[in-house]
């Protein structure tokens, strides 16, 4: 009896210990793929900084109106309609139309007029003549950006790039906002 | 030739060690490079802009962002808080009001004129709106961020830079 259960001990210490590493790699490879399936690589955006007019809603402040050099965007001809899809821009069929699709004005085809203080022009590098005479004159001229119906973000955005290459760093929006 | 015999006996296991730890160090280089902060962002064609100053935010500060697409929705944090086609009548402004109160609330406050004791929020509003969505929609976050009690003035519109562009974005 004795010697069988010296030997029943031995086995047991003989037997290997063993960690149990199937489950640790099954979450590990479910981890992996995880990070693996939600990686979007980080891509460097840009921000152009904007203001409104600061006493919007609070009526308390009586600050003295400041002169500033107005932008006005108007569509002259609001360019081709196209659908957006996941794969970019595509031609607006009948078949859209029929469906009541959603449309969107392609960016190349617009026609767009400027309007700065009293000069009107179509082309962007006139824009940036016209508001590097006004901050020439006065360097601490600002300039507001007064968009009107139909205008698109690619339109004000490169408006306010054009004021930024110019040297203006204080740009409002105008607050006649389209109903 | 007394070649090796296969005994039945032996255990025929593989080393996971060297394997593990390849996995361990490709989930450490995955952590690492995911950005959380990038999860704030939508999918919208961004215009390109010369003169924008690039966007490196603070991972560890909350930054309020509203992602417009071109249909006009209005987007943040992956939850819809205005679309055009759902959000008629009166009270279609009501959740983007609550979350633009709320954004401006978190923020840190300065005077609106230098000696005055009227406060209003000093940080900015990303607004990532797609190049083609028609401008009216960022016109009413503006209008939004305007109103009485929120009185948020400081605004960002994000851009793609010319660089970003060249690299096949």
């Amino acid at each position: 009896m004795a010697k069988k259960k010296g030997s029943a001990l031995r086995e047991i210490m003989n037997e290997k210990c063993e960690l149990q590493m199937t489950p640790m790699i099954d979450v590990t490879f479910l981890l992996l793929i995880f990070f693996m399936c939600t990686l979007k690589f980080k891509v460097l955006e840009g921000k152009l900084g904007a203001y409104l007019p600061k006493d919007v809603g609070v009526n308390t402040s009586q600050a003295e109106p400041v002169e500033k050099v107005d932008i006005r965007l108007d569509v002259l001809q609001p360019g081709t309609k196209m659908r957006q899809t996941r794969d970019g821009l595509v031609p607006y069929t009948d078949e859209d139309i029929a469906a009541n699709r959603r449309f969107v004005y392609s960016p190349g085809t617009r026609k767009i007029r400027y309007t700065v203080g009293t000069k009107r022009t179509t082309e962007l590098p006139e824009v940036v003549k016209s508001l590097k005479a006004f901050i020439k004159a006065d360097p601490e001229k600002k300039a507001t950006i007064d968009p009107r119906t139909d205008i698109n973000n690619l339109d004000v955005v490169l408006v306010l790039d054009a004021a930024m290459d110019a040297g203006y760093t204080d740009i409002t929006f105008k607050g006649s906002f389209e109903r | 030739m007394n070649l090796a015999k296969h005994d039945s006996e032996t255990d025929m296991e593989m080393d996971m060690t060297p394997m593990i730890d390849v996995v361990f160090l490709l989930i450490i280089f995955f952590m690492i490079i995911t950005d959380m902060t990038q999860q704030d962002l939508e999918d919208v064609d961004l215009p390109v802009a010369e003169h924008a100053q690039p966007d490196k935010p603070d991972p560890k500060e909350w930054r309020p962002v509203i992602n417009v697409p071109h249909d006009g929705t209005m987007i943040i944090k992956k939850k819809t808080y205005f679309d055009p086609d759902v959000n008629l009548g009166p009270e279609k402004w009501n959740d983007l009001d609550k979350w633009l109160k709320f954004a401006a609330d978190n923020m840190e406050k300065a005077p609106i004129a230098p000696g005055s004791n009227v406060n209003v929020p000093d940080e900015p509003v990303l607004i990532r709106a797609d190049q083609v969505t028609p401008f009216k929609y960022v016109q009413y976050i503006m209008e939004r961020c305007g109103q009485d009690g929120t009185q948020i003035w400081k605004l960002q519109l994000a851009v793609s830079t010319p660089d970003t562009n060249e690299g096949g974005e």
